[in-house]
């Protein structure tokens, strides 16, 4: 009996693994700190290590409110000492300090096959980080910067996270939060990084911005900032000599390389918030507050009555361009207004949030003649300038000519100024039809569809046709290039009587006449049976014949003519005068190309 | 001589056919014309009926029948006014202002039944519902000269790009082909019909004894799956399916 190799190897991986928890007599449960002494940018390694049993339950932490508990992994080990297996399991975590003070950690507890291991309590003391020390020579810090600590409710300020470091950093984690009641948060786009020398000291900075823009008058904190990082430590070798040294230093072979994990805040920031003034505030003011543009542009501006055309309103600038609204939009009686949704497309001018918004507006006008679209304002607060200002469009006149059907449409009609917020505003006064089809020559389609059937049959196999001739055509010329010996024989008969009808008006009586009659039947005969030259006899032709079974009166016909060519060529003398020669030959060339 | 002659007599026929069809066509603008107007003067019936008289001498135009269907509107026989509305469709389909007049009929009706939904093989040929049949022969008529224009080319100058130009435009032309014979099954086939009673029972069976199986009103649009004598079968939203006696519904 064979055994199958596979089958051994799995028996004794059974064996070795048992894919149940077993037990062993001597179970040990230890608790380790890498650091018992940290700062609040610290954090400490927690080791919950389980020795003797094989794939132990996960160990019950205490209740760790001083600390922010993350898991960051297991561990598992198998050690075959003198046939003495031993199993251990590391189950390790991550304390992030929330506050300075001495805290004790355990004891953790662990309940294995109803028995009880616990172990013993840490003592770990957390300190607060050295701030006072100046942010200079530093391994790593951070600082947060606000582009205004009193802005007006609505004026952007721009809040910038900066990370300084002297070494690589990895597993960046950036927390910045904000009170969403009193501000309304936007991006700036995505971080940027740069070098920059403080005090002689090259930093690597990590910079990202948001914009926030305060909703509400008063006092207002923004919390501290929180960011998370593991701080990498190469340490140098010996390497100088090893040729390997520069590829072993690669970040990719990270086994000379310690991490360091690194919690750093930033420290809160007061913001007093202004309202806007009261004095010169314009009438219908959308708390807009920035710099803002407007311009308006018309689709057509000659149009038939009934025709719609297309306003479009941009507003740009830098500030919460993104809140413009026209709720009042008032462009007069003389227009239907359908409004569109708006669209807004955001922009960064520099470090701080702009863009462009665009309302589409389109207008059908109630009576023809010469309208005017008044100019659209909008009011703006400038924070740099300390009051409010207005933009307008320009007025855009409008040629609205009488339409060619008289027919009356009842469309709805507005109710007041109609707006892009408020449609529901619009009061539909009734429903009706579009108009009748008037123009005349969409009518005659009919003609051309009354014979469509034939027309089409036709389309369809006409060109099928025209292929099939062109084909034929094409490969018989193409036949023609590539066959000489078929060439030859298409030519033959048609070239042949060429040269008869030349010859016809040559004397008949002298002896080059004959000749080039004999010529000619030769040639004929050469090209019908593809032979080479035309220097044949006679004799020689009537065996050509014979051998392509030719019928036997006409190989005597060619060979009687051949004959009396040959006799009236070599004679002395002319003594036979035959004008019916070239007749003759035609009508012997004739009988031959029927049969071949 | 006979040559000439021959051809002197069909350039002939040809020029009095022409001139038959020109004077047709201008006499059928002409009545168009004058229903057009009659319509603005709100003469809706004498407008109603120039436009049926010239459908039953056989002239088939989408607009007309969208005249015919706002004819209808204003004379209040939404039902009718539908029925030609949905015959415009098969003709301009395309048509904003149909599609808006025949949403608008549909809204008036107390069952506001709209047309049967797509298929799954007009949501694959996507394109089928917006192109008439004309329209598909017309592109199938073309596609077919340029793809025997390209064989001949590719007889002609034996090259690989012809070949690749022959694969193109036959992989077109079956396709054009495909949709072409769908379109034509569809019409023939997928007939749509609207009720034109006030209010219909839809039977169980071909006889009124039957049970009623529901009820449907004026304008609402039906398909009619099957013809039989006096009756047809028809179904509404796909499942709810029966009897309907054929003068009931106008298709």
């Amino acid at each position: 009996m064979k055994h199958k190799p596979w089958l051994v190897i799995l028996t004794i991986i059974a064996f070795i693994f048992p894919p149940i928890t077993s037990f062993s007599s001597n179970i040990q449960f230890s608790a380790s700190v890498d650091k018992s002494h940290i700062t609040t940018e610290d954090s400490i390694e927690l080791s919950l290590k389980i020795s003797g049993i094989r794939n132990p339950p996960k160990p019950e932490l205490p209740a760790l409110q001083d600390f922010t508990v993350r898991s960051i992994g297991t561990h598992s080990s198998t050690q075959i000492i003198n046939s003495d297996m031993q199993v251990s399991t590391v189950y390790k975590y991550l304390l992030i300090p929330k506050n300075k003070g001495n805290y004790t950690i355990g004891p953790m507890s662990i309940i294995l096959s109803g028995t009880i291991y616990k172990s013993d309590p840490i003592s770990v003391v957390v300190n607060n980080s050295n701030t006072k020390k100046t942010n200079a020579n530093r391994e790593v810090y951070t600082e947060t910067i606000i582009s205004k600590n009193n802005p007006y409710i609505n004026e952007q300020i721009v809040y910038t996270f900066k990370l300084f470091r002297k070494t690589e950093a990895r597993n960046l984690n950036l927390s910045m939060p904000h009170d969403e009641t009193f501000f309304q948060k936007e991006d700036l786009g995505k971080a940027k990084r740069y070098s920059k020398v403080i005090e002689g000291i090259a930093y690597d900075v990590d910079e990202i911005s948001i914009a926030l823009f305060p909703k509400k008058a008063g006092k207002s904190t923004i919390p501290p900032s929180m960011m998370e990082l593991d701080l990498m430590y190469r340490s140098q070798l010996n390497r100088q000599r090893d040729p390997f040294a520069r590829f072993f230093n690669d970040p990719f072979f990270s086994g000379n390389t310690k991490k360091i994990h690194k919690i750093l805040s930033t420290k809160p920031i007061e913001l007093t918030i202004r309202p806007l003034p009261k004095e010169g505030k314009p009438k219908g003011f959308k708390n807009l507050v920035g710099q803002y543009y407007i311009t308006a542009t018309v689709g057509k501006d000659h149009l038939d009555a009934g025709d719609t055309t297309t306003l479009t309103i941009t507003v740009s600038g830098i500030g919460n361009v993104m809140d413009t609204s026209f709720t009042n939009l008032n462009i007069g009686n003389q227009f239907k207004v359908y409004p569109d949704q708006p669209i807004f497309t955001k922009t960064i001018h520099g470090n701080q949030i702009g863009g462009e918004k665009v309302f589409k507006f389109a207008l059908v006008p109630f009576s023809t003649g010469q309208q005017a679209i008044p100019s659209v304002t909008l009011n703006y607060f400038d924070p740099d300038k300390k009051s409010y200002k207005k933009v307008s469009t320009n007025p855009i006149n409008i040629e609205i000519k009488p339409a060619t059907s008289n027919e009356h449409l009842n469309l709805i009609q507005p109710k007041g100024s109609p707006t892009q917020q408020s449609i529901s505003s619009v009061s539909v006064l009734a429903r009706d039809i579009l108009p009748i089809h008037t123009q005349t020559q969409d009518f005659e389609i009919f003609m051309s569809v009354q014979n469509s059937h034939i027309i089409f049959i036709i389309g369809i196999i006409a060109p099928i046709v025209i292929y099939l001739l062109a084909a034929g055509y094409i490969r018989y010329n193409h036949h023609m290039n590539d066959d000489i010996s078929f060439s030859r024989r298409q030519i033959a008969h048609s070239n042949a009587m060429k040269k008869l009808n030349l010859l016809s008006k040559l004397n008949p009586e002298t002896k080059d006449f004959v000749r080039q009659l004999s010529q000619i039947i030769r040639e004929y005969i050469g090209d019908k049976l593809n032979l080479q030259g035309s220097a044949f006899t006679s004799k020689e032709v009537e065996e050509k014949l014979n051998n392509n079974t030719f019928a036997q009166e006409k190989i005597s016909a060619v060979k009687n003519l051949l004959e009396k060519c040959e006799s009236m060529q070599y004679s002395p003398v002319t003594t036979h005068k035959d004008l019916n020669l070239i007749d003759e030959t035609a009508e012997l060339l004739i009988n031959l190309e029927k049969q071949l | 001589m006979k040559k000439s002659f021959a051809i002197g007599v069909i350039m002939l026929t040809c020029l009095l056919s022409t001139n038959r069809i020109d004077a047709e066509t201008k006499d059928i603008s002409a009545q168009i014309t004058l229903a057009n107007e009659l319509y603005h003067e709100k003469n809706y019936q004498e407008a109603a009926n120039i436009f049926t008289k010239l459908i039953d001498q056989g002239v088939k135009n989408g607009y007309l029948y969208y005249n015919l269907g706002n004819t209808y509107i204003r004379l209040g026989n939404i039902s009718s006014s539908i029925v030609y509305y949905l015959r415009a469709k098969q003709l301009i389909p395309r048509n904003a202002n149909l599609e808006a007049n025949l949403r608008y009929a549909i809204s008036q009706t107390q069952d506001q039944l709209f047309p049967p939904k797509k298929r799954l093989i007009t949501d694959i040929l996507f394109w089928i519902e917006s192109i008439n049949l004309i329209e598909h022969c017309i592109i199938l008529f073309f596609t077919n000269i340029i793809f025997w224009l390209i064989c001949i080319g590719s007889l002609y100058y034996r090259k690989p790009t012809w070949h690749s130009m022959k694969k193109v435009a036959l992989t077109v032309l079956l396709i054009v082909f495909l949709s072409t014979l769908i379109k034509n099954h569809l019409l023939l086939n997928q007939k749509i019909g609207v009720v034109t009673d006030k209010i219909v029972a839809i039977k169980s069976d071909r006889n009124n004894k039957n049970i009623t199986l529901f009820k449907l009103h004026e304008g609402a649009i039906i398909l009619i799956n099957e013809e039989d004598k006096e009756w047809l079968n028809v179904s509404v939203e796909s499942e709810k399916t029966g009897w309907v006696a054929k003068n009931s519904i106008g298709y």
